[in-house]
């Protein structure tokens, strides 16, 4: 039970942070997303049920604290999660670089999703959003992956009372 | 049979977990659509319970933030400029109004029908978060249902419209910045009065959308409500339109609009409850022909 509720809070606290500490940044354009960082990390800590339901909380809470109205990042974030707890095992995550890379491909993987999403939900032309991949997307990702080294730490230094061998994540420490 | 099939479940358990709770996440976005109640008074519970960490996690930030800004980096100096930008953005709002308030005037006259002009009863809100996403554009408010807030009512700064409220919970509500894709407002051209649906084009810009090709529309016109949308009042700025282009064919053309309220430094709003008639533009002239009715 600790090792669910603790995170929740913990993707809670990330998300009120991202949207106050972090919205009060000059340039927004790179304003990192650390919940989806936060996201990635529980691949490493948790079982893919567990983990998928973790995410798909996480993924509706920020659509609560966001103007979208449908709820894509309830669908977007368990499948990033999935994605991620698949395909962990082919990065190799132990450099900075390829953690780097990791939280990159993943943030514009996601944007790209909200994007097929809002185009099919949407009746009308959203031709507008379409730089926005340049011009948020790919800057927020890039500053999101830079940043993402350092809350890898952080998370684990953080987990590593709860969770024995957090890149394992199954067993509890007792 | 009954073996084979209970191997086959454990077999494929977590690809079918995937697959249920994926499905979980495209009904409820499906529902979010319909807007059934029972999603909304989740969202609301939701609200009410992570919304006041975000209210003190503001105030925190706010404090701090303030403190440098007001004693350590600039004493007073900041303070007063601010003072300076409120009044000056408030006389640019008064302006505008007395600016609708002549034109609403002179046309009215003309048609003999003058009557009512806009105003508003308001509530004042704080603004205690941002959207966490960069795809959309709203901010979170400390007034909620029993405030009297309701879905759909308009949110204005003295400097002009900001946007609607999308969601609510009894003590918080998310507000729809008319920067936002999904927003439209029905507005006017203050100068021309050409009639335009301002839409949200990401970082705070807008688009004004069917606006007819012959209308005449110029960089620097500023563009107000109609009141026709009915929630926000008539009369309130917009923005200023910053682009034209009448290049292409088809019978709209397009114009860019810069809002005058810049979305990202939000702090206080008000929440507009209802539209209240106006006073009569000529107070005397209405006193005297109410006087000559209780004489008849």
């Amino acid at each position: 039970m600790k090792r669910f509720v603790l995170p929740l809070f913990a993707g809670i606290l990330f998300l009120i942070l991202q949207t106050t500490l972090l919205s009060i940044l000059p340039i927004q354009r790179i304003r990192p997303d650390i919940l989806l960082i936060f996201t990635l990390y529980l691949t490493f800590l948790f079982p893919p049920i567990l983990g998928g339901i973790l995410a798909m909380f996480l993924g509706y809470l920020m659509d609560l604290f966001s103007g979208n109205a449908l709820g894509f990042y309830t669908f977007s974030r368990p499948l990033l999660f999935f994605a991620g707890y698949f395909f962990k095992e082919r990065f190799y995550l132990e450099g900075f670089s390829s953690q780097f890379l990791f939280a990159f491909v993943f943030g514009m993987l996601e944007g790209v999703l909200i994007l097929i999403l809002l185009n099919a939900v949407q009746p009308v032309s959203l031709g507008n959003l379409y730089p926005m991949l340049f011009t948020f997307l790919l800057p927020q990702s890039f500053f999101t992956g830079l940043v993402t080294p350092i809350l890898f730490f952080l998370f684990q230094k953080a987990s590593s009372p709860l969770f024995r061998q957090p890149e394992q994540g199954i067993k509890e420490r007792t | 049979m009954r073996i084979r099939g209970l191997f086959l479940f454990r077999r494929y358990s977590l690809p079918i977990f995937i697959v249920l709770l994926l499905l979980f996440a495209l009904v409820l976005m499906s529902l979010r659509t319909k807007q059934r109640k029972g999603v909304e008074l989740f969202d609301a519970l939701l609200m009410e319970i992570s919304f006041p960490f975000q209210k003190a996690a503001t105030l925190v930030i706010k404090t701090v933030q303030g403190t440098f800004q007001h004693y350590v980096f600039l004493v007073n100096l900041e303070r007063e400029n601010r003072m300076l930008k409120e009044k000056i953005a408030q006389l640019q709002e008064e302006n505008h109004r007395m600016n609708e308030i002549k034109l609403a005037n002179e046309r009215l006259r003309q048609l003999l029908q003058f009557r009512e002009k806009n105003s508003p009863s308001m509530i004042g809100a704080e603004v205690i978060g941002r959207d966490p996403s960069f795809w959309f554009k709203s901010v979170m408010i400390d007034k909620g249902e029993r405030d009297g807030v309701k879905k759909g009512m308009a949110v204005i700064s003295p400097r002009g419209v900001i946007g609607q409220v999308l969601k609510i919970a009894p003590h918080y509500a998310t507000v729809l910045l008319i920067t936002d894709y999904n927003s439209a407002v029905d507005c006017v051209v203050e100068r021309s009065r050409a009639k335009a649906i301002v839409e949200g084009k990401g970082e705070n810009r807008c688009q004004l959308k069917y606006l007819l090709r012959a209308e005449e529309v110029a960089v620097g016109d500023v563009v107000i409500t109609s009141g026709l949308g009915g929630n926000f009042p008539k009369g309130l700025m917009v923005g200023e339109v910053k682009k034209v282009d009448k290049k292409g064919h088809g019978v709209f053309q397009y114009a860019e609009l810069v809002p005058s309220v810049d979305m990202t430094r939000l702090e206080e709003v008000f929440v507009v409850m209802e539209q209240e008639p106006l006073q009569p533009a000529h107070p005397q002239e209405e006193k005297e022909k109410k006087r000559k009715k209780t004489k008849k």
